[in-house]
């Protein structure tokens, strides 16, 4: 049945509006839709799912039972169990749903449940609690739930984010393999991403569904190319701030010292006998398939995994667990993972969320500076969000969350920035401005970066050193 | 065997200690953690609270370890699990404790006697016991051996709070005081204060109390206001609701969401704001019925807090410890029969303003509990800035927990001291409103008001509103949440 929205205007909060949207997708139809960070394409793809207040307009056609993927929805599943935690008035720990009953809640079909567990070779996490599954892990929980509930419409927000090379191949055969079957609308960022079977495209931009292309038409499908990339020269990185004063580091020692680290959750060892070392000025690079122990591994460095007491660890002069506090390592990293942007649920302006790097607080609980504040509204401006500086930070889409949150990272130019995958989220356009950005930092002296990613094309110049975990 | 230390006090130090409480400003803890530097801290227990307290404090360079009971270890207890799994040496009480510089009891209350009991011998000469709370000091008479230092350092949250605040930058309010009968050294308050920053207490505000202060008016709050008036108006509500032909699963889904609703908006702006929600009419009609149940309701609170001062409350309590709980559990099992307890909330929206709107008693039910507890605490000696944390403060977070499993979750995650307490006011209270439940129909509860005409009488809401704002709670509370709010002011 054809899906059909007319003159549709749909209400998320009062932030947010998907404005008169004339669309009709015939059920032999796979969709992409794309746009800049912030146009509306994840609003777009949740109105499917009947997420939003319909405010005028109608939509009909919609079928009974959509399978959505998203990381609003991951999120709020994410939020679901934190709040489980929160029980503890009682003083008791909540150790969490394990991932086989998040699975089997939403399967009606077991045969093919535990096929698709076993194709995202998920079968050895089934027993852990889902709080406890890395950021690649969790999204394959989301994906096998919608996939096994056997929608009738598959709406896919950024499916391909944060999956290592493996898994994202299986994906995306395994979609080829549906397409006869399941009608699919997907938000994609990257062009280069896009499966050979999709057949239009859907171009958002403020709110409005500007574009719809067929896939055949070469000529609008380049211009709708040029319109999502821009030009990244002559950029320049705000300053650092003169007052916030870095300590001075001992040129001589490393900046990071891991002696053989084991991390480990019950009997099961994510990361096994591993020693690395980074010198001042080193720039490294970190891959491993999902689950492989990467975010671990770096917040034993940023001081945020508790492990790192009971590891050899030696982070800016300081061998952990001497009587050092985090806030005395902290001060020498910028830091952007997943993690944190689930962690940094507040409400704040975008402006203090930028000035909350010079703090490494979430949130802002200090008085700022005067050139504090200057230096974030350069950001701001480099980032195109000068006009929203004071709105709510948890009322942006997510992919203008992670640009900030990159932002917030480079703020006071660390001796050290990790960044963990920071591309996910981003359009074409963003994600080219936050490589260019990484670039400069890269070829700037002050800086070590580690850098996390699955995507082998978005390589980065200046870093020459590799470390490649993997799944034990 | 007990004895019960405040009785032994004369009047005019009972009043003293009653008395006690200050704000502290961030200035006064230049010192940050180095009072604990070199000091070695080995927490009892192990549950949400010691763990993130002790997470905390290691993150702030100290040296924490935790002791289990020889069985918790054994048998590889989720207490040994949560330690262990977070990187902390854990051992028995004969190998950590007299090695501690600092103990932390962080165990229930009911536990105190026997593990402080066993403890004590061990502990090293000139140590320092701390509490989260008093009542094993206060009420069981528990006396410290003279050379140790005894302190309490009690965040005003739960443990994943604690934690959460703290890797934020910030920290939870925080309340510390010193057992002045126990301070050989005079260090008391330094450590206090040193673990007060240690866990991020001084960034969101330090309340320095006494331990008499806290236990009586930290027992009154609870088992009044917070869990009692709570539990008495879900039951009455739910009830009439189903007596006037409302749909049983709307009218259970109002008051389990809505206590957490209608306090959020008490936790923002106090009572003011929390009335302020309501239509001009709906607030005049939720401001008569609180003066009315305040009037009805005033000498159980005076009653409470009469038994709470004097004793009588902590000796029945703990005559029902020792006769196996059975009171306790017979009323515990008597709550999860109630109609409220056994209907399901239904599969109904309903919005954020309906929750008042159709809750107008409820908000007066909240109203006239805050306020009634603030007046009967403060009439009793026990300073405003306590009140109004062990009334109005933590009232949303209790509230939180009807909202996850109602009476159920409440009274398994409050204390057994809370929960004892609450039974009492529950008993007491439902059949003093009985004759005023007569009255109320669901313009009140469960369908809002239905008026042709919303406008009032000038000179009546000047008045209402005058005496909404004038209430000594929230000029108290316009202070304290000013305080927060300076420190957290960009959040």
């Amino acid at each position: 049945m054809t899906i059909r929205l007319e003159n549709l205007t749909v209400k998320f909060d009062e932030r947010f509006q998907l404005n008169t949207i004339n669309w009709e997708l015939a059920p032999n139809q796979h969709w992409v839709i794309t746009g800049t960070n912030g146009s509306g394409k994840s609003a777009l793809a949740a109105v499917l799912a009947s997420v939003g207040e319909s405010i005028s307009g109608t939509i009909e056609g919609l079928p009974a039972k959509v399978g959505l993927v998203s990381f609003e929805a991951q999120a709020e599943l994410i939020a679901a169990e934190l709040k489980k935690d929160d029980a503890d008035i009682m003083d008791v720990i909540s150790v969490g749903t394990p991932v086989r009953d998040i699975l089997n809640a939403a399967a009606s079909n077991t045969q093919l449940l535990n096929e698709l567990v076993e194709k995202f070779a998920l079968t050895d996490t089934l027993e852990r609690s889902f709080r406890t599954l890395s950021t690649g892990e969790s999204r394959k929980v989301m994906l096998i739930r919608a996939l096994a509930s056997q929608p009738d419409l598959l709406v896919l927000d950024e499916p391909f984010d944060g999956l290592d090379a493996n898994t994202l191949v299986m994906l995306q055969q395994y979609l080829a393999s549906l397409i006869e079957t399941i009608p699919m609308v997907m938000v994609l960022n990257r062009f280069d991403e896009f499966p050979d079977f999709i057949t239009h495209i859907a171009y958002m931009d403020h709110g409005e569904l500007k574009h719809q292309i067929n896939r055949d038409d070469e000529k609008a499908y380049a211009e709708l190319y040029q319109l999502l990339h821009l030009k990244t020269s002559n950029l320049q990185i705000p300053a650092a701030d003169p007052d916030t004063v870095i300590p001075r580091l001992d040129p001589e020692q490393p900046l990071v010292r891991l002696n053989n680290i084991t991390i480990k959750y019950a009997d099961h060892k994510v990361i096994d006998s591993l020693d690395w070392t980074i010198q001042p000025n080193q720039h490294w690079q970190l891959s491993g398939p999902n689950g492989s122990g990467k975010t671990a591994l770096l917040s034993l460095i940023t001081g945020d995994h508790p492990q790192c007491y009971v590891n050899n660890v030696f982070v800016f002069g300081f061998q952990r667990g001497s009587g050092e506090s985090i806030w005395q390592i902290k001060q020498f990293i910028g830091y952007v993972s997943t993690a944190l942007q689930w962690e940094y649920r507040v409400g704040t302006g975008l402006r203090n969320v930028i000035i909350s790097g010079f703090y490494d607080s979430i949130g802002l609980y200090s008085k700022y500076t005067d050139r504090q504040r200057e230096i974030a509204n350069q950001w701001l401006a480099l980032l195109g969000m000068s006009e929203r500086a004071d709105q709510p930070f948890n009322k942006l889409s997510y992919g203008d969350q992670r640009l900030l949150l990159i932002a917030r990272a480079m703020v006071k130019h660390p001796p050290l920035l990790i960044l963990d995958e920071p591309c996910l989220g981003l359009d074409d356009m963003n994600r080219q401005l936050v490589l260019a950005l990484i670039e400069k930092i890269c070829a700037d002296s002050e800086t070590s970066v580690i850098y996390v990613n699955h995507h082998p094309e978005d390589q980065i110049k200046g870093i020459d050193n590799y470390l490649a975990l993997e799944k034990h | 065997m007990s004895n019960n230390y405040f009785n032994t006090l004369p009047l005019r130090e009972q009043l003293a200690q009653l008395a006690k409480c200050r704000f502290m400003d961030i200035s006064e803890f230049p010192d940050g953690v180095s009072a604990l530097k070199g000091k070695k801290m080995v927490v009892i227990g192990c549950g949400a609270q010691g763990l993130a307290q002790g997470m905390n404090l290691r993150d702030s360079g100290c040296d924490v370890s935790y002791t289990l009971r020889a069985a918790a270890i054994a048998e590889k207890r989720q207490s040994w699990k949560n330690a262990t799994e977070n990187g902390f040496v854990v051992g028995t009480y004969e190998e950590l404790i007299p090695t501690a510089d600092i103990v932390l009891n962080l165990t229930p209350d009911k536990q105190h006697t026997p593990v402080v009991t066993a403890i004590m011998p061990l502990m090293k000469h000139g140590a320092c016991l701390s509490y989260s709370h008093g009542f094993n000091i206060v009420e069981e008479g528990m006396k410290i051996r003279e050379d140790l230092t005894v302190i309490m350092v009690a965040p005003k949250c739960p443990g994943s709070e604690v934690r959460n605040e703290y890797v934020r930058g910030f920290g939870v309010p925080t309340l510390i005081a010193v057992h002045e009968a126990n301070d050989p050294k005079g260090e008391g308050l330094a450590l206090a204060k040193a673990y007060a920053v240690g866990t991020g207490g001084h960034k969101a505000g330090v309340l320095m109390s006494s331990f008499i202060a806290e236990v009586k008016s930290d027992l009154m709050g609870e088992q009044t206001i917070l869990c009692g008036m709570l539990q008495t108006g879900s039951l009455l509500c739910f009830d009439k609701m189903i007596e006037e032909g409302i749909d049983a699963g709307y009218a259970s889904k109002l008051i389990q969401f809505g206590w957490e609703t209608v306090t959020e908006a008490l936790k923002y702006g106090g009572v003011t704001n929390m009335l302020d929600r309501l239509s001009n009419p709906a607030k005049i009609k939720a401001f008569d019925l609180s003066e009315e149940l305040k009037l009805i309701m005033r000498p159980l609170y005076n009653k409470h807090q009469d038994d709470i001062i004097d004793g009588t409350f902590s000796r029945t309590m703990m005559a029902d410890w020792a006769n196996d709980d059975v009171n306790l559990l017979g009323w515990r099992a008597e709550t999860a029969e109630t109609a409220f307890e056994k209907t399901p909330a239904g599969d109904v929206e309903i919005s954020e303003q309906e929750y008042f709107d159709h809750g107008i008693l409820m908000v007066a039910m909240v109203k006239a509990g805050v306020e009634l507890a603030f007046e009967t605490m403060t009439a009793a000696g026990i300073v405003a800035d306590s009140a109004y944390y062990e009334s109005l403060h933590e009232t949303p977070l209790i509230a939180n927990t009807i909202a996850r499993k109602k009476l159920y979750e409440m009274n398994a995650t409050i204390s057994d001291t809370a929960e004892y307490g609450c039974y009492l006011y529950n008993h007491a209270c439902l059949p003093l409103l009985a004759d005023f439940m007569k009255g109320i129909k669901t313009d009140v509860i469960g369908k809002g008001q239905d008026l042709a005409d919303t406008g009032v009488d000038n000179a009546r809401l000047i008045e209402v509103n005058a005496a909404l704002r004038s209430h000594p709670v929230e000029a108290i509370g316009s202070v304290l949440r000013g305080h927060m709010a300076d420190m957290k002011k960009i959040v």
